[in-house]
């Protein structure tokens, strides 16, 4: 395995914000953490950025142990949730800061700079402050000051989080992007599951400093291994142990009799609360078809599924 | 019939609300005039009285007074020479001290911060008092260690006395800056495999240049317009602000004062308007409340940052050591032992005026704090038209130089109506005018957290805007009205620039009595006051350190 974690641990004044934790990552893989805030994702980043010292565990990157050295000696870069731009600096001096402690001639240097603007297609931009870009340029610069220097391994400290919705969705296109151009590992810190389930390969569900699960998009939505899981990814109906999603209650002639309780419209699909066997089950149809009323009468088929 | 009834009884009560309403926009107006009055009254009309002094006699405009520019160019080159000196050192250690603490433990640096605010709540001349006895002709460092005989008084002296007391102000200042600093930059830059050297000179130190330049005009400004070292340890090295404050004890030519002071006043104005400028730029700087510890390598200029630093900090823990040692022990035969006759002897000399002190402070704390929240709440809630005017002129003590306010005083209050000289009103009204800047600063940034929708829902409510400043601001404003009073409590103690020239020989106050016992050689009782004055303002300031974290931490 390219990126090997051994049981983590960190403590802030004896609570343990990460306990236990392992996972790996292969070369060019894209792992995703994700968990409701506080749940220990960012520290796990930190503990790996070596901007935070860990209480335990084992950090292996590329055959070799990096837990204890400084995060300068790390082949690791940082993306961070602020972008951590040096606000007095242009966006070349900022992308090409990295090359300085690589003994890059500075010709050179703003050579390798416009490259990466050019990828990142912020060409022209050399010469501004970074303080007059937007948030998806000033990203985009965080991103490039990071790659240049070519890590073994990313780190993105949730990205996205101060880009509108739009941005995220082509911001994420731009990371895969990257990912094939640049074969870079990535590992990536997101409370979001639309930017988990659109980019990640794998999945790490995180809760109270411990891993709940780890898999690919698909297998943690369709056989969540906790009910954590199951309640933080999707919605879910929930009945003494087992559960259903609400686009898997079918329509069928053949069905058991169930009544229209409750209706939303959300756009893309209709949500509506239907009643059946005295509970109330949350169900979702696709807006082009047939539409129900409240009171009306409908027959399903669902297969409750064991937690 | 009921109905009719009905319709009587709320036409009735919103004739009664309309009614008080009436009566509360007067009490609104007359609080408001009041305010701007005392401001108009204490504030502008004292600071124009100078410019009145030095620029007109006999009913015309007269320069002849700014003659000493000419005649006596030596003191504006004598003030602005130990002006620059110290500005730049005392910005220099200041550095120091500010980039040591991302290397030192959290502990370490509360340390540091307390030794810090040691010098802040001690009198400005508490230096020259330590620098003669461990430094002058007798001095325990040059005599008794070195043996030598060397003549301490002079640029120099007046310089390391200068530097030693402002440095940690300065320093104050940029490690708040710095803590207000975004850690990702520094944790970017170390991703990115940058050292300890470039880190602190390509990233922290040019960020950091605002801080640095409010620091050292900050010092500039408080050295050209400090009189006391000068006097003390300046021996033939006279400056503008020496000559000012002679020119009234010594032979009472006030248009001569006023001429020099309205020349150390251009430099502070011009300070001021840089200063105003670089704290926008200050308050705009991102924030990260994320508490991470960013470390850095013990290397490359680390090793700089540090000598700077312990030196500074071991110069002030011998001067402190200097002042509580001299107020405990005598020399006999060359032998010295410990003693409490220096206490003894000191009783007749604080007895009234300590008190006199305490109670004049507590005064100026109350009511500067209390003008200070009322103009706040019309120039920065309310945020009235006038009251930004108003606002500004406020802000006035802040940038005069502590005599030129003083002077002010002097001729503004000296005829009837308002014939004030020589009482303790005008010591008082000075102490709390003179505080009112800092106070306004402090309860206006604690006002930034009170959100407008709090108040807008007051508002929607029905509330007035009487209510809305004693029900909602006022309650919500305790932080930084403990805040502004323990500053202004502090300052008023320690302070004798402006107020020297007020207070009536017989109702001396005990900086006054200290800078007399400095002044006359008596440094074994000056370090027994100086003592005395540093406990008395470090609890205050602890104690209401503790009482603001606690109820801060109530809130949160």
């Amino acid at each position: 395995m390219f990126l090997n974690i051994k049981n983590l641990t960190k403590k802030y004044d004896k609570v343990e914000a990460v306990r236990n934790v392992s996972f790996s990552a292969e070369e060019k893989e894209i792992i995703c953490i994700l968990g409701p805030s506080g749940c220990g994702k960012t520290t796990i980043l930190q503990s790996i950025g070596g901007f935070i010292q860990i209480d335990g565990g084992e950090i292996i990157l590329d055959g070799n142990k990096i837990e204890n050295l400084e995060p300068e000696d790390r082949e690791i870069a940082t993306v961070f949730q602020s972008y951590g731009l040096f606000p007095h600096k242009t966006v070349i001096e900022n992308i090409t800061y990295g090359l300085k402690f690589r003994k890059y001639k500075k010709k050179d240097a703003i050579e390798e700079g416009k490259k990466m603007l050019e990828v990142l297609n912020l060409r022209g931009y050399e010469n501004k402050k970074v303080t007059e870009l937007s948030g998806g340029e000033q990203q985009r610069v965080a991103l490039g000051r990071a790659l240049i220097v070519k890590p073994k391994l990313l780190l993105l400290d949730e990205p996205f989080s101060n880009l509108d919705t739009k941005l995220r969705v082509s911001m994420r296109e731009e990371l895969l992007r990257i990912r094939d151009l640049f074969n870079i590992t990535m590992l990536f810190v997101t409370h979001d599951q639309e930017d988990a389930f659109s980019i990640a390969d794998r999945i790490i569900i995180m809760n109270k400093g411990q891993i709940e699960q780890i898999d690919t998009a698909r297998n943690i939505y369709l056989n969540p291994k906790t009910e954590f899981v199951l309640r933080f990814i999707g919605s879910a109906n929930i009945d003494k142990g087992y559960f259903v999603r609400p686009e898997a209650i079918r329509l069928s002639e053949n069905g058991e009799e169930a009544r229209v309780v409750g209706k939303t419209f959300k756009g893309s699909f209709i949500e509506y609360i239907i009643e059946y066997n005295g509970n109330n089950y949350k169900m979702i149809r696709l807006n082009n078809e047939e539409e129900y009323q409240i009171n009306d009468k409908i027959y399903i088929e669902m297969e409750m599924r064991e937690i | 019939m009921g109905i009719r009834n009905k319709t009587l009884k709320v036409m009735n009560s919103i004739k009664l609300m309309n009614k008080e309403k009436k009566t509360l926009d007067i009490m609104n107006s007359l609080l408001k005039i009041f305010t701007a009055l005392l401001v108009i009254v204490f504030v502008l009309y004292p600071f124009l009285s100078v410019f009145g002094k030095a620029l007109y006699s006999d009913g015309r405009t007269n320069l002849s007074e700014f003659q000493f520019i000419k005649g006596e160019f030596y003191l504006v080159k004598n003030s602005l020479l130990s002006a620059s000196i110290t500005a730049l050192l005392s910005t220099t250690f200041a550095l120091a001290l500010g980039l040591m603490t991302f290397f030192v433990s959290e502990r370490q640096k509360k340390i540091i911060m307390f030794i810090l605010l040691l010098t802040m709540v001690s009198p400005p001349f508490i230096g020259s008092l330590t620098y003669i006895e461990l430094f002058g002709r007798n001095g325990f460092i040059t005599r008794d260690i070195l043996k030598l005989s060397i003549n301490p008084y002079g640029l120099w002296g007046i310089v390391s006395v200068q530097t030693l007391g402002f440095t940690s102000l300065n320093a104050v200042l940029l490690i708040g800056y710095l803590d207000s600093f975004d850690k990702t930059m520094i944790e970017s830059a170390k991703s990115l495999k940058a050292n300890t050297t470039s880190i602190l000179l390509d990233i922290v130190v040019p960020l950091m240049k605002p801080a640095i330049a409010v620091s050292f005009l900050l010092s500039f400004i408080r050295s050209m317009a400090d009189f006391s070292s000068p006097m003390i340890i300046g021996g033939a090295f006279n400056t503008l602000a020496t000559e000012a404050y002679l020119s009234i004890i010594a032979k009472g030519n006030s248009p001569r004062a006023s001429a020099m002071s309205v020349i150390l006043f251009i430099p502070s104005i011009i300070v001021f308007i840089v200063y105003s400028h670089f704290l926008k730029q200050q308050q705009s700087a991102s924030k990260n409340l994320r508490e991470s510890q960013t470390r850095m390598k013990k290397s490359g200029v680390y090793h700089l940052v540090k000598i700077l630093g312990l030196f500074f900090i071991l110069w002030l823990i011998i001067q402190y050591l200097a002042i509580f040692t001299s107020a405990f022990t005598d020399k006999y035969k060359g032998e010295i032992y410990f003693t409490f006759d220096n206490i003894k002897d000191s009783i007749p000399h604080i007895r009234d005026s300590f008190i006199r002190s305490i109670i004049y402070s507590i005064i100026a704390g109350v009511f500067s704090s209390l003008i200070g929240l009322i103009l706040s709440f019309y120039s920065y809630i309310m945020k009235g038209k006038y009251m930004k005017i108003l606002d500004f002129i406020s802000n006035m003590p802040y940038i005069v130089p502590g005599t030129f306010f003083g002077l002010g005083y002097i001729f503004a209050f000296n005829k009837s109506p308002l014939k004030l000289t020589g009482t303790a009103l005008i010591v008082i009204l000075n102490l709390i005018f003179r505080q009112l800047p800092m106070s306004i600063r402090t309860i206006q940034s604690s006002m930034t957290q009170i959100e407008r929708a709090t108040l807008n829902s007051a508002k929607d409510l029905g509330a007035h805007n009487l209510y809305i400043l004693k029900d909602m601001v006022f309650p919500m404003s305790y932080s930084g009205l403990f805040l502004s009073f323990t500053n202004a409590f502090i300052s008023s103690m320690t302070t004798i620039g402006s107020i020297i020239f007020l207070v009536y020989p017989s109702r001396k106050l005990a900086t006054f009595v200290l800078f007399d016992l400095v002044s006359s050689g008596k440094y074994k009782i000056a370090s027994v006051l100086s003592c005395i004055i540093i406990i008395v303002c470090l609890s205050v300031s602890l104690l209401s350190y503790r009482i603001f974290n606690r109820s801060s931490k109530n809130v949160s």
